[in-house]
């Protein structure tokens, strides 16, 4: 290599100084994203049609705090098969739990056509303990959702979340997401700064503006894949609250954060949520970090209205969607339906 | 001196070179979930005066540090072929040498050579009465501090404003993954870090570098206590370079000796303890005249080589200066945010001035967040560049037991993570003046949050408390269960509040000794 000679330092030095100046110009641009379509929910409900499960809120183990399964016989040949608003797997394997849930929706090609960019976001919030803490989500959960992204036909499948307590590589090892993501062929992402693109919130009542990762805004299908846990300031933790991981600063919106919660949701529509309720954490969160405080569930809610998924996920914790603000001012905006009532909601019991 | 040429100097600088890029490597290498410690500390293990001025202070062997040897053996043999060849600071002072603007002859009279040799004598003396702080200015600290807490932040922000122009463009956005997800990890810091002296830290590097302007390799000449050290023990060095009987006193050699020591006055010959064996004389003897012979002899002191009188005015002044350190407020009343790495307080009597520390800079880059920085004033002068925690540039990670696990000198105990999470190394106490839920009576409860302890630190009472109209309002206030804190800074790090922190984590409880 010849030596550096002034020209090329002054060269190099100006190329670099206009770079800087391009990044802020861009940046003052503001580069607009499409943004996923909107939920269309209402050809898969059919309202008016009383679910058969019955609603009762007991706080005992495993599966008392749901709807009793019921309806896991196919319908008569000959008619179609109503797809129902929500489905709910229980007692299995996290994989067959995953797989029979989206079956029930529709199948994952309803959700991911073949080409797609898919993001799956689970809820990997420290890198402090192991999956069976419950304070991440299930990694075969994860992982079953990104092999059956792929035997979709997707074309790429990432995978990240923005971890507070830890690094995020440090957090998608200890949580075991990392190799079972890796083993379906996923990709993990270590979300970055740069990334985090300023978006407005049109329909926000109170986060109007924020930065959100780029990946996120710009994936063809979002699937949400929360693991329902206890969370102090928002009482539970379920598919509405982690897409807050999307975000880049999230400590300054605790004093609103249920409206916050509910504004962002009015931006990412995920166009799948599956809720992780093999494990679930009963105090002690968002953290957790000792066993007594988890109960093993083996259940999956999915559904294409993360709304109605998050109202059905509370009563795994002996409560009414009614108790968490975020459901409630979500519900007032037109972002997804809490009426359990009206849903048509199909349980299905995997081990019977 | 970059004219002189030929196989010597080749195969010199490529070993230098080869050293540095080593250095660098080990350097990028040491982070969380990095390289093993035991490679890792190679460079700190091989640094004699490190070494021996740790075994003076704490008294205890560490088995790795017989590593230390090699060096010795090395300089015994052949001199400060270690300054010449090894070094990572001289090829840096080398590569940026600063010749063409330097006045010819400028350089400062021989005395000052003692400088150097004075710092060996202060260091030993202050280490025997348990302090280390003059280890600031060993070379290979000096450097590693300049890395981790100015260069690799510099060029992390670099990288950064690159990838936020290349990510607009759709065909980067492959290679940029590709960057990201294989090599950022591996290279630059996982998530951007701050150290709050880096300008100081670079500042005292580039001041290494400029006075280059007064004579080349200034540092090594005058000031580098590793090479005062070194300097000593080349006085018994096997190789010493010979001037032989044809040398017609061109002076090429004088002139180029990058470290200045080939006297005309004595028939051209040097001071082993000055040279470097770096062969540019070798090489550039038009006559063939410039031998590297054995010799078993010691070579004799010289007149910069500190006397007698100057070793007990250089001694007496360490007690004194000591005396004074200790005797002033730091020792006694530490600051209230004086937050030690864990472990460090079980394992340090005096954990104020952590005299075990050989201020190496390992723990401060291993860090992953970027909570550990090198005290300037905080701890007392005495503490200079050793380790403490800021919580609100970084948090003590409740998963990492990465400092303990990479110091060469154990100063940090090498704990594993379970007995790593039950260390206090501070308590956290809240500001009801500036907490929100407690001044504002809005909600927050980020603190209790972000407690990564299982049985939570950070409870919450709920209250029913007035609003300025007058009207109740029930709000969540925070109260931190300080039997169970650990003092981990999470919560400092990551409250809300703009500024100062209305939770911060202080001191932990300590026998106070007055």
């Amino acid at each position: 290599m010849g030596k550096l000679t002034r020209r090329d330092f002054l060269k190099a030095a100006a190329a670099g100084a206009g770079a800087m100046t391009l990044s802020a110009l861009l940046e003052a641009c503001g580069k607009v994203l499409p943004t996923s379509a909107p939920l269309t929910n209402s050809e898969a409900s059919s309202p008016g049609k009383p679910t058969k499960a019955s609603l009762s809120h007991p706080t005992g183990a495993a599966t008392e705090g749901l709807p009793s399964a019921t309806d896991t016989s196919p319908a008569p040949t000959g008619t179609p098969v109503p797809i129902p608003d929500i489905a709910v797997t229980m007692g299995g394997e996290p994989e067959a739990l995953v797989r029979q849930a989206v079956a029930t929706l529709g199948g994952i090609s309803a959700f991911v056509p073949s080409g797609a960019n898919v993001v799956v976001k689970p809820n990997i919030c420290v890198a402090y303990h192991t999956y069976e803490y419950a304070a991440t989500t299930n990694p075969w959960v994860v992982g079953t959702l990104v092999k059956m992204c792929y035997e979709a036909g997707a074309a790429s499948v990432k995978v990240m979340d923005h971890p507070f307590g830890g690094t995020g590589p440090e957090a998608y090892k200890i949580s075991g997401i990392e190799e079972q993501v890796k083993a379906a062929g996923g990709e993990m992402v270590n979300m970055i700064q740069y990334h985090y693109v300023d978006t407005k919130i049109p329909d926000a009542v109170y986060l109007k503006k924020t930065k959100v990762y780029d990946d996120i805004l710009n994936a063809d299908v979002l699937i949400n894949v929360p693991i329902a846990k206890n969370h102090d300031s928002s009482v539970l933790t379920l598919g509405m609250k982690n897409l807050m991981g999307a975000i880049w600063i999230r400590e300054t919106l605790h004093n609103s954060l249920h409206q916050s919660i509910a504004d962002l949701n009015s931006l990412l529509k995920p166009q799948l949520t599956v809720v992780d309720a093999v494990r679930i954490m009963t105090r002690g969160g968002p953290t957790g970090g000792n066993l007594s405080y988890v109960q093993q569930k083996d259940t999956v809610i999915a559904s294409r209205d993360v709304v109605a998924a998050d109202s059905l996920a509370t009563s795994l914790f002996g409560m009414k969607p009614e108790d968490l603000d975020y459901i409630r001012i979500a519900t007032s905006m037109g972002l997804g339906r809490s009426d359990l009532q009206n849903l048509n909601i199909q349980v299905m019991q995997l081990n019977a | 001196m970059g004219q002189v040429t030929g196989p010597w100097i080749i195969f010199r600088k490529t070993v230098q070179y080869l050293a540095l890029a080593i250095f660098i490597a080990l350097f990028v290498w040491s982070r969380q979930d990095g390289g093993p410690a035991t490679l890792i500390n190679i460079p700190m293990r091989l640094d004699p005066l490190l070494i021996l001025a740790h075994l003076a202070a704490s008294r205890t062997f560490l088995a790795g540090s017989t590593l230390a040897l090699v060096v010795i053996l090395l300089t015994v043999v052949f001199g400060r072929a270690w300054c010449g060849w090894l070094c990572p600071v001289g090829t840096i002072l080398d590569i940026f040498s600063l010749k063409r603007w330097r006045k010819k002859r400028a350089s400062p009279a021989d005395g000052w050579r003692r400088v150097k040799f004075d710092l060996v004598i202060i260091i030993f003396a202050a280490a025997l009465l348990g302090n280390l702080t003059l280890l600031f200015f060993d070379p290979l600290t000096l450097l590693l501090r300049t890395l981790t807490t100015s260069v690799w932040p510099a060029l992390d922000r670099i990288v950064l404003s690159i990838e936020t122009v290349l990510v607009k463009v759709p065909i980067f956005e492959g290679p940029l993954a590709t960057f990201d997800n294989l090599f950022r990890p591996a290279i630059l810091p996982v998530q951007p870090v701050f150290y709050r002296d880096g300008i100081l830290f670079a500042a005292i590097f580039l001041g290494m570098i400029l006075l280059d302007l007064l004579a080349e390799r200034f540092w090594c000449r005058y000031l580098c206590p590793l090479g005062g050290a070194l300097g000593w023990v080349s006085k018994l060095a096997i190789f010493r370079r010979k001037v032989g009987t044809e040398c017609k006193g061109c002076t090429i050699c004088t002139d180029i000796c990058p470290t200045g020591t080939i006297d005309p006055a004595k028939n051209y010959a040097s001071d082993p303890s000055e040279c470097t064996m770096c062969m540019d004389c070798l090489e550039a003897c038009p006559r063939n005249q410039t031998r590297f012979l054995p010799e078993f002899s010691a070579e004799k002191w010289t007149d910069y080589d500190p006397g007698r009188r100057e070793a007990l005015l250089a001694i007496g002044g360490t007690v004194l200066t000591l005396a004074i350190l200790n005797s002033n407020g730091p020792a006694k009343r530490q600051s209230p945010f004086l937050i030690r790495p864990p472990g460090v307080r079980e394992t340090n009597p005096d954990a104020v001035d952590f005299t075990k520390c050989t201020r190496c800079n390992e723990c401060i880059r291993v860090c992953p967040t970027g909570g550990l920085q090198p005290a300037v004033f905080e701890a007392g002068l005495a503490a200079l560049g050793s380790p403490i925690l800021a919580p609100r540039l970084g948090y003590c990670d409740y998963s990492c037991n990465a400092c303990g696990q990479v110091c060469p000198v154990q100063a940090i105990p090498p704990l594993n993570l379970e007995e790593k999470r039950v260390q206090v190394i501070g308590l956290a106490y809240i500001n009801e003046n500036r907490c929100i839920p407690w001044s504002d009576h809005q909600p927050c409860l980020v603190c209790e949050e972000m407690c990564p302890l299982p049985q939570k630190a950070i409870q919450l009472e709920k209250a029913e408390v007035w609003d300025p109209d007058g009207q109740t309002v029930s709000v969540q206030l925070p109260h931190v269960l300080r039997e169970i804190c650990i003092g981990c800074g999470i919560c400092e790090y990551k409250c809300p509040v703009s500024g100062e922190a209305a939770i911060r984590v202080h001191m932990p409880k300590v026998d106070v000794p007055f």
